[in-house]
């Protein structure tokens, strides 16, 4: 959920798109500035933050990935839950995936919030000569569901900054009604060492 | 999305373990075994998380009680290699199931907007195995919870009382005399020293531990008001405690104390929550996914709506080999899981371990009911517990009724609606569904007749009965309840009838032990380390 104060914005980020459309390579090239060309599925990172100054807010990112759970259509209501902005990723050079990511639109559409800024990202676009999918007909998609549009490279870091700032530009600064809130748990530190010494 | 491609085969075809279910039990298991490093493939023949733990809207929730007649007709599996076949088959674990719909339309309208829990009325004790798990899990990243704001307690003179859980609730305690006051603390400070104390003077005799508790508290000298509450709203038993013929289960000082103890560790464990109960935001349902989630982040993989149809069996020595899903795809792993509502009919004889999964059988039962509400029952609070104690609401009630009551602001339903649970053991279906009927008669002032000829039911307030809640939907319905089996098939606990999550716990750790008895459940990651969710800063 996007909550503000003193323009300071926390806004949970959701990813989705087809298996090895690369979103979790746009992520880690946005947080970490990396890029590995033979990324494996998504499995042990699900969650990132990062912090993007705009011009008149701090927007605090919660980066939610799949953890793989898109794979077979899986993925939990709990995924879309509060979710202040989502990013649908498809592979230019497949026209399949850029299908899939309309499944994913109108699925988000479904589940998330009515307010959520939402971006679709054509990947891959170093990929030129083995584009399938055009820039026109994704702007067009993009324009009649409410979406703005870019093409990215994780590869070559093209407008993957871009995407993420221009969803910190569009975050509502005050937002409605926001989703319930109540309290995370956390082991306090006490506990934790007291467990620790008493099992060693 | 209904015109998916079909699915593409599930890759690899060989597991360490593969689970049916996604219950809570299932999914913690999934979860504890993924955190270990096996290879976990986690099934659901239904479209959503949480199986017998699911949260969901009324519809959804109708259905999965009251279930279409499965069709076993599928193609029996080829038998080759060695390999025999079991037929997998799925029985209901709701019988009676009732609903009753007042205002259909006003439901249909914010139908995305409930989330009933399957097994409820069930709450969180602060200091629950189900926390330590949450925590240790790391699932605790993506689940909030608010406070129970209240725990109230049905007197013998029928007033709906605080539960004196704890020193600063004895000493706020309007009710409560001077005297009563001083012998609450005293007892208290004792089983504290019983848990705390060094000497052995301190302790609570081996003798009065193996004794009924319900002596043990005459013993004390307990006023019978206070030893009512120490029973039934803090120890939760269920059965009355001083009617020896009909109390099936008597609680032994040990474990009254314990329960006591869980009740005093969880008042003050987090410093944000107000008593002992903490609820999670959008229900129940969320835990199971949040620990789905966990297995995924370590590379458990997710297949729902996929049916498992059979299994192979080793035709030499009857063990499991693998399974055969809907889609037609053999899968293998050395152990499989089962959510309690699946049975095993093996062609291969008498095999044990087949045999004993056949013969489950129904010893007690639990009546749940929900209610959704136009108006929370009290003015000053919106989510809160009550206890009405065994032969509180007429004589021959036999068992307490917990009631449980959610507000929107939990996102269990829409903002200004409330859902009540309620649960009470039975023997008997009609038993069971006389106590919710008197405690739902107690609560609310509801006449059927007025709003089923289908008047909204803004029309049927009246001015002077704006504050009382009106019935837009009510399920009743039984479930039996039956321990879990641990064999090369194992199943999972059922929702048992307390109020927490400790015996589910113990009973999934228990498993994960039999299925890897040499491993650690939810070892200590080391701590804080920022890589270890990928994450580039930990949130605190």
């Amino acid at each position: 959920m996007a909550t503000s104060g003193n323009k300071n914005i926390n806004a949970k980020l959701v990813l989705l798109g087809d298996v090895g459309a690369g979103k979790s390579s746009l992520v880690l090239r946005f947080v970490k500035g990396q890029f590995v060309e033979f990324q494996e599925s998504t499995i042990g990172a699900a969650f990132f933050s990062q912090t993007l100054a705009v011009n008149d807010a701090t927007v605090k990112f919660e980066i939610w990935d799949t953890a793989g759970q898109e794979r077979y259509h899986s993925l939990a209501p709990m995924y879309y839950r509060g979710a202040a902005a989502a990013i649908i990723v498809y592979d230019m050079t497949n026209l399949a995936s850029f299908e899939r990511a309309k499944k994913w639109v109108q699925e988000l559409q479904a589940q998330g919030n009515p307010n959520m800024v939402m971006a679709l990202a054509g990947n891959k676009a170093d990929l030129l000569d083995a584009r399938k999918v055009t820039a026109e007909e994704a702007q067009t998609y993009a324009q009649e569901h409410g979406l703005f549009f870019m093409e990215t490279s994780a590869k070559t870091a093209t407008n993957v900054n871009d995407i993420f700032y221009e969803i910190a530009k569009r975050l509502p600064r005050v937002q409605p009604a926001p989703n319930p809130s109540g309290m995370v748990l956390m082991d306090r530190p006490a506990e934790r060492t007291a467990a620790a010494s008493c099992c060693s | 999305m209904t015109e998916l491609p079909p699915y593409p085969p599930i890759e690899p075809s060989n597991f360490d373990l593969i689970i049916v279910g996604t219950g809570l039990p299932e999914s913690i298991l999934a979860a504890a075994a993924s955190a270990i490093g096996k290879s976990v493939l986690h099934l659901d023949p239904n479209p959503f998380y949480g199986s017998h733990f699911a949260s969901l809207p009324p519809d959804d929730l109708s259905s999965f009680l009251d279930p279409h007649p499965s069709s076993p007709d599928h193609a029996a599996p080829s038998e080759g290699d060695g390999l025999a076949s079991a037929i997998i088959n799925l029985r209901s674990l709701y019988s009676d199931v009732e609903i009753s719909s007042f205002a259909p339309e006003t439901l249909e309208q914010h139908s995305r907007k409930f989330n009933l829990d399957l097994a409820g009325p069930r709450v969180l004790f602060c200091a629950d195995k189900a926390i330590d798990a949450i925590l240790r899990s790391g699932a605790n990243q993506y689940v909030e919870f608010k406070s129970i704001d209240a725990s109230l307690f049905y007197d013998k003179d029928g007033n709906l009382v605080n539960v004196p859980d704890s020193r600063a609730a004895i000493f706020k305690d309007k009710s409560l005399s001077l005297v009563e006051k001083n012998v609450l603390m005293r007892f208290f400070k004792l089983v504290q020293q019983h848990f705390s104390g060094d000497g052995e003077s301190d302790r609570i005799s081996e003798e009065d531990l193996a004794s009924p508790f319900f002596e043990f508290l005459a013993k004390m000298r307990l006023p019978e008001k206070i030893k009512s509450v120490i029973l039934y709203a803090i120890s939760m038993a269920d059965y009355d405690q001083g009617d020896k013929e009909a109390c099936k289960v008597v609680i032994s000082t040990k474990d009254g104390i314990e329960r006591l103890a869980l009740y005093h560790s969880s008042v003050g464990r987090f410093p944000n929550a107000v008593g002992a109960l903490i609820y999670p935001i959008y229900g129940l349902g969320e835990l199971a996914q949040a620990f789905c989630r966990r297995a995924a982040v370590k590379g458990c993989i997710y297949v729902l709506r996929m049916p498992v149809i059979a299994l192979h069996m080793d035709k030499e020595c009857g063990q499991y080999r693998g399974v055969r899903l809907g889609s037609g795809q053999d899968i293998f792993s050395h152990k499989l899981v089962l959510e309690p509502s699946f049975t095993v009919q093996s062609s291969i004889g008498s095999q044990p371990q087949n045999s004993l999964m056949e013969n489950v059988q129904v010893k007690a039962k639990v009546a749940r009911g929900i209610c959704i509400l136009t108006s929370s029952l009290r003015p000053d609070v919106s989510n809160f517990l009550i206890v009405y104690p065994p032969r509180s609401l007429y004589p021959e009630q036999v068992t307490s009724v917990r009631v449980l009551q959610i507000g929107g602001n939990l996102a269990v339903c829409p903002s200004g609606m409330f859902v009540l649970y309620l649960s009470a053991l039975c023997d008997e279906a009609s038993w069971g569904k006389k106590i919710l009927h008197r405690a739902i008669n107690a609560l609310i002032n509801h006449d059927d007749s007025k709003i089923s000829e289908g008047t909204p039911p803004s029309t049927v307030q009246t001015e002077d009965a704006r504050a009382d809640p009106l019935l837009l939907w009510r399920a009743l319905y039984i479930q039996e309840l039956t321990a879990g089996q641990v064999e090369s098939v194992s199943s999972t606990p059922m929702p048992d009838g307390s109020l927490g999550f400790n015996d589910a716990l113990d009973a999934t750790v228990k498993l994960f032990q039999t299925i890897y008895p040499h491993e650690e459940f939810f070892p200590e990651t080391p701590a804080e380390d920022p890589e270890d969710d990928g994450a580039l800063s930990v949130e605190t």
